[in-house]
């Protein structure tokens, strides 16, 4: 599973969909062999940027989200689909919480549309138990 | 919900009296009325479970006068005992159209407390967080259904921060982990960024946010620090942010 491999989302831009994002991000994550902790921060982080894309919903809005997995590497891209939706801004402590959940992220304005990226990568995991 | 004698005899009559004549708004009123504590009384029986109690309330108050208006007192039940079941019914229906936190099915909310002592053994065993696979593996059961379980057990929502969620046991206190050192509150450097949002949390809350955020300590070696299992760590670091993020959105 070395090569990388996308799967697409779209979702209606609004909180209640989120949770879809969030299972498609720790099925994909659990995958490529994230523990546990990985797979929360994973979310935690998706979640952050998701809201700061869609704040507490947006009508008629999309949000899309495109998945991509390497080995022991996911990354995630979203953004809203329709232009004008306002810039999106990282807080002081939504910055230092995404710090410490992700190797790297980002959120743009593009044109008026909302995206953000973010990528996790999960270390080797020391050899499973002897039984 | 308790009525004397003659109460409970006068009240039986103004339900037949009501059965033979359903216009009566006055007569109607003074039923529902006497019976609202009733309402309250069952729609706290479905406190914690994701949803303001005022509109649990509200809820069971329309499944009150749903009962009011079919009841038939020549059947010769209860009104409490024919009104608990309506104003019962009604909340599940509730729950089940509105809130997925209890949705949730039962299936995966029993796999999510049973993986939450999985996850404390096997993380204790390999030394470090273990892999969905593994947790499948030692749990018996597909990597979907823990995803499942795992996302069930965190059915945090948007709109309602506040309940405890399925299974916590938010008894003891950061004060109470504690001796008399530093209790760990978030640093007053970061403090000022964030507060007054900060503050309105639990001194637990604050303290997990500032290991994991600012200390940069895994969930895992939070939950072993608290003496609490990594699932409630992930669970109160979730609650914390949604909670932030709805203060926020609020000023």
């Amino acid at each position: 599973m070395s090569s990388p491999q996308e799967v697409l989302l779209r979702v209606p831009a609004v909180p209640e969909f989120l949770r879809v994002a969030r299972i498609t991000a720790s099925g994909l994550a659990s995958r490529v062999g994230f523990s546990l902790d990985e797979v929360d921060d994973l979310r935690l982080a998706l979640d952050e940027l998701c809201f700061t894309a869609i704040g507490r919903g947006l009508d008629n809005e999309e949000l899309e989200l495109r998945y991509s997995t390497s080995a022991r590497t996911l990354s995630i891209n979203g953004a809203t689909l329709s232009a004008a939706n306002g810039r999106p801004t990282v807080g002081e402590f939504s910055q230092q919480i995404l710090t410490a959940l992700v190797d790297e992220h980002r959120v743009w304005d593009d044109n008026g549309k909302n995206c953000f990226s973010l990528v996790k990568r999960s270390p080797a995991k020391p050899k499973n138990r002897t039984s | 919900m308790t009525f004397d004698g003659a109460q409970r005899i006068q009240l039986r009559e103004k339900f037949v009296n009501f059965s033979n004549n359903r216009d009566d708004g006055d007569l109607r009123n003074e039923l529902i009325e006497a019976h609202l504590g009733l309402a309250e009384y069952l729609a706290r029986r479905f406190n914690n479970r994701g949803e303001p109690i005022d509109d649990l309330v509200q809820v069971a108050s329309v499944g009150l006068l749903k009962a009011v208006d079919r009841f038939e007192p020549e059947r010769g039940v209860e009104f409490s005992t024919y009104a608990t079941h309506t104003i019962v019914g009604e909340l599940k229906r509730h729950f089940r159209d509105k809130g997925w936190a209890v949705r949730a099915p039962r299936r995966l909310q029993e796999l999510y407390l049973r993986l939450g002592k999985v996850i404390g053994v096997l993380g204790h065993e390999l030394g470090r967080s273990p892999t969905v696979e593994e947790l499948a593996k030692e749990a018996e059961v597909s990597e979907e259904d823990v995803l499942g379980a795992l996302e069930a057990g965190q059915a945090y929502r948007f709109a309602s921060l506040d309940a405890p969620a399925l299974g916590d046991d938010d008894t003891d206190t950061v004060g109470s982990r504690f001796g008399g050192d530093d209790p760990g509150m978030v640093s007053a450097e970061h403090r000022a960024s964030l507060s007054p949002l900060i503050s309105e949390l639990s001194e637990r809350e604050q303290l997990i946010l500032q290991l994991r955020f600012f200390e940069g300590l895994t969930q895992s070696e939070i939950a072993e620090r608290l003496g609490i299992s990594q699932m409630h760590v992930s669970r109160l670091l979730a609650r914390s942010l949604a909670q932030l993020r709805q203060a926020a959105s609020e000023n």
